[in-house]
């Protein structure tokens, strides 16, 4: 069974092509702005989704918060519904920008098929994404020692420390540090308290990648 | 030495593009946009700025002739040094175009709008790195519906071993980019839908020598 996501704007044309679409269609659950036409919108959406017998849901964002605050609701959601075993689509055409954007980010991050539909002729155009998660760009050993930075971001750790605090040798995690660092996944700082030590730090957004 | 090269998605408005110039250090600017983009007044006084500007013209409402485009630059111009790309401007369709070409090209990514967010982009981590020698080599004989015993034959005729090419075709069902038919008995290897938009990036490696 599949459980479709989507961002919707002011056209319920923008998402209902895609319910039309999608087998074995289980729910829909989109996502939609305060804006009252986008509201209007939304009870369309709804509408159309009960006359199919499909249940749906709807969650209001609004501009007010950031492009990573917005992916990462929508990716709590989107996790979930994985968690319980459903396969996943993402329909990211309607919506405001940021919405929109959001949901792509999800999309690559997770390996979510999605697909947008064009403006003008309501046709749906598949993205070209991959079914696996973005973060196997890294290896193991790396999602573990960016996933504990990530977890313990206001903590201060110099190489040294990381090395203890997960059991490697400093050589080693050196090795990890300088990989990961050329991804741009870390940043060493100077500690201002002591310029002789470097501090290690994720780099912003990561959250999204290994949290 | 090497040229820092912002790429830039604009709309009408330069406003959404300031900020990026602000925060990134560059060398060179490049602003992709649509071709009414270079006739605005907002697009004018951006010029106003940044005389040097180099402005690439696309269908700004069109995703993947966006990307393509959008790749193309990101291409030309890591030639001469570090990339980055700010994907605030223009409407959201070259947006998620300009986010997905910085994702497939492993460049750092910029969405200032208000605030600057650095998106999860891997450094050098690009889409072809997704697939392996192998699934390369079985992509590349995939034109039309096969049955996937005469593919892995095929596969193996052409110098790789079973397991691997076996190991392939699993790989590329998983990754969504063909699918596992059963009927009659047999088993029918078919391309998804989404596999002509890799077509680019599943193209065998060039032999080395």
């Amino acid at each position: 069974m599949t459980v479709l996501f989507g961002t919707l704007g002011w056209r319920p044309q923008s998402l209902v092509p895609t319910i039309r679409s999608t087998e074995n269609l289980e729910r829909v659950q989109f996502y939609h702005s305060d804006h009252v036409k986008s509201r209007d919108a939304r009870s369309k959406v709804i509408e159309f989704c009960r006359s199919l017998g499909v249940p749906a849901s709807a969650a209001e964002v609004t501009d007010a918060y950031d492009l990573l605050q917005v992916a990462s609701q929508i990716r709590g959601d989107v996790r979930k519904e994985r968690a319980a075993g459903a396969e996943l689509r993402f329909n990211i055409a309607g919506g405001t920008r940021l919405m929109s954007s959001a949901a792509l980010l999800v999309c690559i991050l997770e390996g979510i098929p999605a697909t947008y539909v064009h403006d003008e002729t309501y046709r749906e155009i598949p993205l070209p994404l991959l079914r696996i998660t973005y973060g196997e760009g890294l290896t193991p050993r790396q999602r573990e020692v960016l996933g504990f930075l990530v977890k313990n971001r206001e903590k201060d750790f110099t190489e040294t420390a990381l090395a203890r605090a997960l059991g490697v040798h400093k050589a080693t995690m050196n090795h990890h540090l300088r990989e990961l660092e050329e991804k741009g996944a870390i940043e060493r700082r100077e500690d201002p308290n002591d310029a002789r030590r470097l501090i290690v730090k994720p780099a912003p957004a990561m959250e999204l990648l290994v949290g | 030495m090497s040229d820092r090269t912002l790429i830039a998605t604009m709309g009408f408005d330069e406003r959404h593009v300031l900020p990026a110039l602000r925060l990134m250090p560059y060398d060179r600017l490049v602003v992709v946009a649509g071709r009414d983009t270079f006739r605005s007044p907002g697009f004018r006084r951006l010029k106003a700025l940044e005389p040097d500007l180099q402005a690439v013209g696309v269908k700004p409402f069109d995703l993947a002739a966006s990307l393509a485009s959008i790749r193309e630059t990101i291409a030309q111009a890591s030639r001469d040094g570090p990339v980055r790309i700010s994907a605030s401007g223009g409407p959201k369709t070259l947006t998620n175009a300009a986010i997905l070409a910085a994702f497939q090209e492993g460049i750092e990514a910029w969405y200032c709008d208000p605030d600057p967010v650095r998106l999860p982009v891997l450094r050098g981590i690009r889409l072809e790195e997704a697939f392996s020698p192998a699934e390369r080599a079985v992509a590349d004989l995939l034109r039309r519906p096969v049955l996937y015993d005469r593919l892995v034959a095929t596969a193996s005729a052409r110098g790789l071993a079973r397991r691997t090419a076996h190991a392939a075709v699993r790989s590329l069902a998983a990754k969504g980019l063909i699918e596992l038919v059963t009927g009659q008995g047999a088993v029918e290897v078919q391309p998804s839908s989404r596999f002509p938009l890799f077509r680019d990036h599943l193209r065998p490696a060039a032999k080395k020598g």
